[in-house]
């Protein structure tokens, strides 16, 4: 396992201006304490971290002591716009995270419906096409349509994050086939699933489909230990890029045998 | 005195206060926090010009855990 990992590491990619080694995007929500997050952001060796904006109270810490442990972990932070439900929310929350955390990077999320969290994409497009323009590395979180894909490819958006299934369900991979069809029409963009990814296995689904990685978050804090999860998804993740750049086999109809059958023994011919 | 609503609460200010003298008075941290007026990000370079004003909304955003 570790001469593999470390022939994957030297395979680097390129994403938001940025040389990577890892292909898992980890969130820092949900862990049962801020001790077991690093631990678990570490074990998982992702380069890169969602973080998000929320009030802060008068006179307090107000979530600085998260931010120190983030900053500690010296990798590339990715902020959201979580909670947004306009696109005039999701540009001022991405205005104030680019001061806060001294980045062009923004996850963008614009939830158009309150029961599924599905994204709106109207307002998505909307404000993608503003903050590509105003300097942003957009990386806009949408659903697995592909006409949508196209319009946000279309306002200059380089790297597309359609959800596997809706955040935090866990189901995985609800439609591969229309995941498929954006990976063909798009095969210059840099694609992540996010969203909805439940355990390993569907990890290495979503990297044996040809995308460039996947996002997850509470598919590790929620586990029963984190930590012991974090790692599985990164071998998972190696695992399914390594599937897809090896290149699976075909699919037959029929049994066919992989032993030999020439020199079968205890079978002769009398007639 | 004005009335504001920062971060959901009603709040009393004196008035003519520009952003840096708001945070001062309310007790805010001074840095990791970023500022918007009536949904309008103010950016840490008007903080001296921008002047608070009667029922204006203010959000004070700091990082939080996200995924």
């Amino acid at each position: 396992m570790k001469s593999e990992e470390l022939r994957v590491k030297s395979d680097e990619w390129e994403i938001g201006g940025k040389t990577l080694k890892s292909r898992m995007l980890i969130g820092s929500a949900l862990y049962p304490s801020p001790a077991n997050m690093e631990e678990a952001i570490k074990e998982s060796e992702a380069e890169i971290v969602t973080v998000a904006l929320r009030r802060q109270s008068a006179g307090e810490g107000g979530g600085n002591n998260f931010w120190e442990i983030i900053k500690e972990l010296n990798i590339n932070v990715l902020p959201n716009t979580a909670g947004c439900h306009s696109a005039k929310e999701a540009i001022t929350t991405a205005q104030m995270a680019r001061e806060v955390f001294e980045t062009n990077w923004i996850k963008l999320e614009v939830i158009g419906d309150q029961y599924n969290l599905q994204p709106d994409p109207f307002e998505t497009v909307k404000a993608a096409e503003i903050l590509v323009k105003e300097g942003f590395e957009v990386f806009p979180y949408t659903t697995d349509d592909l006409v949508v894909a196209k319009r946000l490819a279309d306002v200059g958006c380089k790297i597309l994050m359609p959800w596997g299934s809706p955040i935090g369900s866990g189901q995985g991979l609800m439609n591969p086939s229309n995941l498929k069809a954006i990976r063909k029409q798009f095969p210059e963009l840099k694609l992540i699933v996010d969203a909805g990814i439940g355990k390993p296995s569907d990890a290495v689904e979503a990297m044996q489909l040809g995308y460039d990685g996947i996002l997850l978050n509470s598919a590790i804090a929620l586990a029963q230990d984190p930590v012991k999860m974090a790692k599985a998804f990164k071998y998972a993740t190696i695992a399914g890029r390594l599937g897809y750049e090896a290149g699976t086999m075909q699919k037959r109809e029929f049994a066919s045998p992989s032993t030999p059958t020439v020199g079968t023994p205890f079978w002769h011919q009398f007639s | 005195m004005i009335k504001v609503s920062v971060n959901g609460e009603i709040k009393e200010l004196q008035e003519g206060l520009n952003v840096s003298q708001m945070i001062e008075a309310l007790n805010y941290k001074t840095k990791g926090f970023a500022v918007a007026i009536n949904t309008t990000f103010v950016p840490i370079a008007k903080y001296e010009e921008t002047i608070i004003k009667d029922g204006d909304t203010i959000d004070i955003l700091a990082p939080v855990q996200g995924g």
